[in-house]
């Protein structure tokens, strides 16, 4: 692991101002599970020069809920958040997400922010010692053009929704599409923002988030469902011990009666940041949830994916996982 | 219980003829694990741990490319770095003749001494020279890389890890990228670029054996029904939890090697050779192994041998002890022996389930197992034919690691259970049908247990009846692909077997010293592999000798004169535990000759403890040496020890005796028939919308001939039965296929399934004494993980009512065999 600065904040003022004297240069360490892989296994050409630990800032961690929302701390654990009791009875999607990430050891340390603001797990861009220098990474050198070598490479986990800026990897968190499909929003030191929202557009696939490299999650807010409604969440993925996930998907279903209401639907690691499948929203609501509309559901949801030459598989899948989480919600009541 | 001191000859048939009718201490649960507190509290000392004063850290380059040669070197940028003690190059005159002997080996050059296979059935082809062979491996620190990550080119030793690496990153190298090739089908084809130009330069054949008993074609005319298949295999690897690191410390003359090592004193041997050494100027200590799975099971390779001659020679230069580390990626460095495995499938049969003839087509890469041995050693089948070819690729070196037996127990597996499909027969009658050895039946095997001591026990249907009752398989065997469950899962239940490993070979020495208090120390030097053979070598002394297992105490880390062999050739407590038996036996008798005889010191004499008694009159009873016919006659065993050892001024003359024992040559000898068996059942649900697998029960029987220590048998079973799922249904070593580069080479992307992956495990030890190991055991710490890819499958098989012809069985291939199914109509 290559020298880096550590700064222990002790307000978030602090953190902030930390992160812009190094303009860009610094990141935050929470959990630090994942931005300390990234740095022992050197995967980008330039490592950071410091992280700025917010764990010594005060008032960040833990969950409150009151006044028809959820608010959450962005240092809150994830181990916390899936043992939650009221995560677990009003927002089961989350819990049943929290409670999947990676293993208890990393729950008890990874934070929801850090979930939410995670790096690709990309296995070109993760490859130890910078193997690929890939199109993700920039900073290309003087006559070097920048690849995405999972476009002709071993593209099995990669993205069914196509590139962005030549880039395949896609977004592997397990809480984001839980926490969109309830319609969360993230409060940052600079702004409140819908979860849905923070992606950047298709032009800037080096970044995950929009959240600038002087901006600090501060608390993930979800406002109370409709106590008509139910939600529940999957991860396809080879172990369950630890692993990414090869397909995820979360779904809020508000129900009167047999007929769907109201739904959202999130599918993530199909392409670079979570997929809303609007069609298939669109085609659920004002009908009965049955096995055949949740399947034909399944179909629209992958409306418009272009698998790549070892992921057509994904496509099924995702199809697969929105049926199911779309039953699971209906017999969750 | 026999006293005759029963020194076992190396010849093949030899079995253990004095089993003890009863035990205290063998076979018994409750024993507390010997080195239990030092691991689970992390007090235990691993490799990776050692710091000894001002110590360096070296760390080595990696080829970035699968295929390259170093043109120019510039280091001069490193040796101003801070912190850099001493920098070691490719062209160091020191380096010359370090070769790793074609031992990076056994994969690159096609290997000759190793393989007993090969040996047995004499019939093999080798496509290099024995100079070509001898040459194959390059050499420690070379100038060039066969495959990406090779550690090639340059060392460097510096006060820290960091600044190594920092310096290791200043290092300038321009290197001749050549043209590589991954697959072993594509680097056969006509126009190939040679993978390895520097050992072959026509082809990329590396080795062709053909292995042929009876007349395959004449049976496959007249069998009822020939049926053929295709199956291929990715290639795993060990993923040790340790990763690879030794430390050096040359002072004056005299060596230190504390070595990661699994057969750490082989290595000794090797080194000194290389470097010239006298063995008694180097001593060797083996901390605990933070697990080896065979990983650090050549001693002639680069990440052990060369590992040793880099921080010797950075250690003579500096005056300072030096560690070389490999990182974690570094260390997802070998692949297994199978690695690539694609065989096709020929079986004849009868409508009665009586298989006649198997053919097999296996091209491998690098080095791979032939996947007939099994049908050769445990069935009944005559007539045999394996057409078998090594392909060379530029990727990582293969030997045997996590049990080299996969790709042979795998090939029963598939045969077995596609006989069973086509046959519409349940696959256990299957099996108990062909049930033999070396083409005979059950009866010839009855005659030769008989014939040589054993009891005439029907292993395979005395453990299948187990089995069944465990899973309940009469109730719930189905035809393939016609069981839905009420969650919309499609359920599957599959069974496999194959015999026991009980490759029982090697040489063990085991020294025993009494202490004047009664307690005795085991004296062997040993690397940690294997599943408490600690406390088992304990229990065993103590048993033999007739003490609380309290009483003995090892610790194997250090270099005294007695080296008791580490799983070597698939063996170990099986061969130990001979050298551990007669030791403790000669020591037994000894400490009663003490009892019987009047001690002299100088000009007085001192009665015997026992006047007027025999040995053959007294026994040794939980440390008390006591009169047979009348046990009120005794006296503690330390109070012999005192008056034997005529202590004075604190030091004495020892009680003390060694023995040794050899066995076999190979794990494989002719004649010598395995006569233990092993089945496994799993139960699987198949999501079909996902593709998603979940064993959800597992069960293992496993005739373990006796089981010495019940909870490490169980241990074994619990260990190999998740990481055997895994093999099955996750792992696999992916290479970039344009690049060459690994993308598997952290525990994220290479999936290690742990126990959190499977379902309920039941594990069922059966003890038939028909083991060739000492007690007649034989050991299982291999074989579950080996087997139970093929049961997984064949659960698939099952549940979905087609094959997934390709491993591991990923969601993605669950869900292309569904497709088939349903195509077909199955689903």
């Amino acid at each position: 692991m290559r020298r880096f600065k550590h700064f222990d904040a002790s307000s978030l003022d602090e953190a902030v101002s930390l992160l812009a004297r190094f303009e860009g240069r610094a990141k935050v360490i929470a959990g630090g599970t994942d931005i300390v892989g990234t740095l022992k296994d050197s995967v980008l050409p330039e490592p950071y020069e410091a992280l700025v630990n917010i764990k010594t800032i005060p008032g960040l961690e833990g969950i409150r809920n009151g006044a028809g929302v959820l608010k959450i701390g962005a240092l809150t654990r994830l181990e916390d958040i899936a043992h939650n009791e009221t995560v677990q009875t009003k927002y089961a999607a989350l819990a049943q997400a929290a409670r999947v990430v990676a293993t208890p050891h990393i729950r008890e340390m990874g934070t929801i922010a850090g979930n939410i603001c995670q790096n690709t797990r990309c296995w070109y861009y993760r490859c130890a010692h910078n193997r690929f220098h890939c199109v993700r990474k920039g900073h290309a050198a003087p006559g070097q053009s920048l690849e995405c070598f999972a476009s002709d490479g071993d593209n099995r986990y990669h993205s069914i929704f196509g590139d962005v800026k030549d880039c395949l990897a896609v977004n592997p968190s397990d809480t984001i599409p839980a926490l969109i499909a309830l319609g969360a929003t993230l409060k940052t030191t600079k702004r409140s923002i819908a979860v849905k929202d923070i992606f950047p557009p298709s032009d800037e696939p080096t970044k995950m988030t929009i959240i600038d490299s002087d901006e600090i999650v501060i608390e993930v807010e979800i406002p109370e469902p409709q106590a008509s409604s139910r939600s529940a969440y999957h991860k396809v993925a080879i172990r369950k011990s630890i692993d990414f996930p090869i397909v995820n998907c979360a779904a809020v279903v508000d129900f009167e009666g047999d007929v769907v209401k109201d739904c959202h639907i999130c599918l993530n690691a199909v392409h670079y940041k979570p997929y809303v499948p609007e069609r298939a929203e669109a085609l659920l609501e004002g009908e009965p949830l049955t096995d055949e509309q949740a399947a034909t559901a399944g179909e629209a949801a992958v409306w418009g994916a272009k698998p790549l030459p070892m992921n057509s598989y994904k496509i099924t899948m995702a199809k697969g996982l929105v049926k199911k989480i779309l039953i699971a919600c209906r017999e969750a009541g | 219980m026999s006293d005759e001191l029963n020194i076992m000859e190396s010849e093949p048939l030899v079995r253990d003829r004095y089993v003890p009718k009863e035990f205290k201490l063998v076979g018994k649960r409750g024993v507390q694990r010997r080195d239990g507190k030092e691991k689970a509290g992390g007090k235990a000392l691993y490799t990776r741990d050692v710091a000894l004063p001002g110590m360096l850290y070296c760390r080595l380059l990696a080829s970035p490319h699968a295929h390259a040669r170093i043109v120019k070197l510039d280091t001069s940028k490193a040796e101003k770095a801070p912190g850099v003690r001493a920098i070691l190059r490719y062209d160091d005159p020191e380096l010359e003749g370090k070769a790793l002997e074609g031992l990076e080996t056994k994969f690159n050059a096609g290997h000759i001494a190793s393989d007993g296979q090969a040996f047995l059935h004499g019939k093999f082809e080798l496509a290099v020279t024995q100079e070509q062979w001898m040459q194959g491996g390059g050499r420690v620190l070379d100038g060039f890389a066969w495959w990406e990550g090779e550690q090639c080119g340059v060392a460097i030793a510096a006060d820290t890890i960091r600044q190594a690496e920092d310096a290791l990153a200043l290092v300038e190298v321009e290197w001749e990228i050549l043209p590589h090739v991954l697959d072993p089908i594509e680097s056969l084809k006509p126009g190939a670029p040679p993978a390895i130009e520097e050992i072959n330069k026509k082809n990329n054949i590396i080795r062709k054996v053909k292995i042929e008993e009876g007349d395959v074609e004449k049976a496959f005319k007249e069998s009822d029904q020939v049926i053929e298949f295709s199956i291929k295999r990715e290639p795993y690897t060990a993923a040790e939890p340790e990763p690879m690191s030794n430390v050096v410390l040359w002072r004056g003359d005299n060596v230190e090697i504390w070595a990661h090592q699994q057969q750490a004193y082989d290595g000794k041997m090797l080194f000194c050779a290389k470097m010239g050494i006298p063995l008694n100027y180097v001593k060797l200590h083996i901390p605990h192994q933070g697990s080896q799975f065979g990983h650090g099971g050549n001693p002639m390779m680069h990440h052990t041998h060369g590992l040793h001659v880099i921080s010797a020679i950075l250690s003579k230069r500096t005056g300072r002890p030096v560690k070389t580390l490999y990182d974690r990626r570094d260390t997802f460095y070998g692949l297994s022996q199978d690695a690539e495995a694609n065989t096709k499938f020929k079986v004849g049969f009868n409508k009665d389930g009586t298989i006649t003839a198997v053919k097999l087509d296996t091209i491998v890469a690098k080095m791979g197992q032939y996947g007939i041995d099994h049908f050769m050693d445990n069935t009944r089948i005559p007539n045999l034919l394996l057409n078998y070819l090594e392909a060379q690729c530029n990727i990582p070196p293969a030997w045997w690691m996590r049990c080299e037996q996969n790709h042979n127990a795998f090939c029963l597996s598939a045969v077995f259970d596609h006989v069973a499909d086509a046959l519409e027969m349940d696959p256990v009658e299957v099996a108990l049908k062909n049930d033999g050895v070396e083409g005979r039946d059950m009866a010839y095997l009855a005659a030769f247990k008989k014939d040589h001591g054993f009891q005439v026990r029907d292993s395979l249907a005395e453990i299948v009846e187990k089995g069944k009752t465990a899973v309940d398989w009469d109730a719930k065997w189905h035809a393939p692909g016609k069981k839905v469950l009420p969650n919309g899962r499609l359920h599957g239940i599959g069974f496999t077997w194959d015999h026991e490993w009980d490759d029982i070979r090697g040489v063990s020495c085991v020294g025993l010293m009494v202490n004047v208090d009664g307690t005795v120390d085991i004296l062997a030097q040993k690397s940690d592999v294997g599943c408490d053979y600690m406390t088992t070598h304990c229990r065993i002394v103590a048993e033999e000798i007739g003490l609380p297992i309290e009483h003995v105490n090892w610790r194997h880390f250090e270099e005294c004169g007695f080296q008791m062999m580490t799983p070597d050739g698939s063996c170990n407590l099986c061969v130990d535990a001979y050298a551990s038996i007669a030791a403790a036996r000669k020591v037994r008798r000894k400490i009663l000759e003490y009892a019987v005889t009047p001690t002299t010191l100088i000009d007085i004499e001192y009665p015997a403890e026992f006047p007027g008694y025999k040995v053959e009159d007294l026994e040794i009873v939980d440390g008390i040496v006591r009169v047979k016919a009348d046990p009120s006659v005794q006296c503690p065993l330390s109070e012999v020890v005192k008056r034997a050892t005529v202590e004075q001024a604190g030091t004495r003359a020892p009680v003390f005796d060694w023995a040794w024992h050899r066995q076999g040559r190979y794990g494989v000898q002719e004649g010598r028939h395995r006569l233990c068996r092993q089945c496994y059942f799993a139960e699987v649900e198949v999501d079909p919308d996902t593709g998603e697998v979940e064993v959800t029960k597992f069960v293992s029987v496993n005739d373990v001939g006796l089981a010495v220590s019940p909870e490490s048998c169980e241990g074994q079973q619990y260990g190999g039965a998740y990481m055997g799922v895994g093999r099955c249904l996750g792992e696999e070593v992916v290479f970039d296929p344009k690049t060459g580069v690994k993308l598997t080479g952290d525990y994220i992307d290479y999936k290690v399934f742990t126990i959190r992956d499977i379902g309920k495990t039941v594990n069922i030890l059966h003890e038939s004494g028909m083991g060739w190991g000492a007690y007649g055991l034989v050991g299982i710490g291999e074989d579950i993980a080996t087997v139970a890819p093929g049961v997984v499958g064949n659960a698939l098989h099952n549940a979905i009512g087609e094959w997934v012809d390709e491993h591991p069985v990923t969601p993605a291939r669950v869900l292309a065999a569904i497709d088939k199914a349903r195509e077909k109509g199955i689903l």
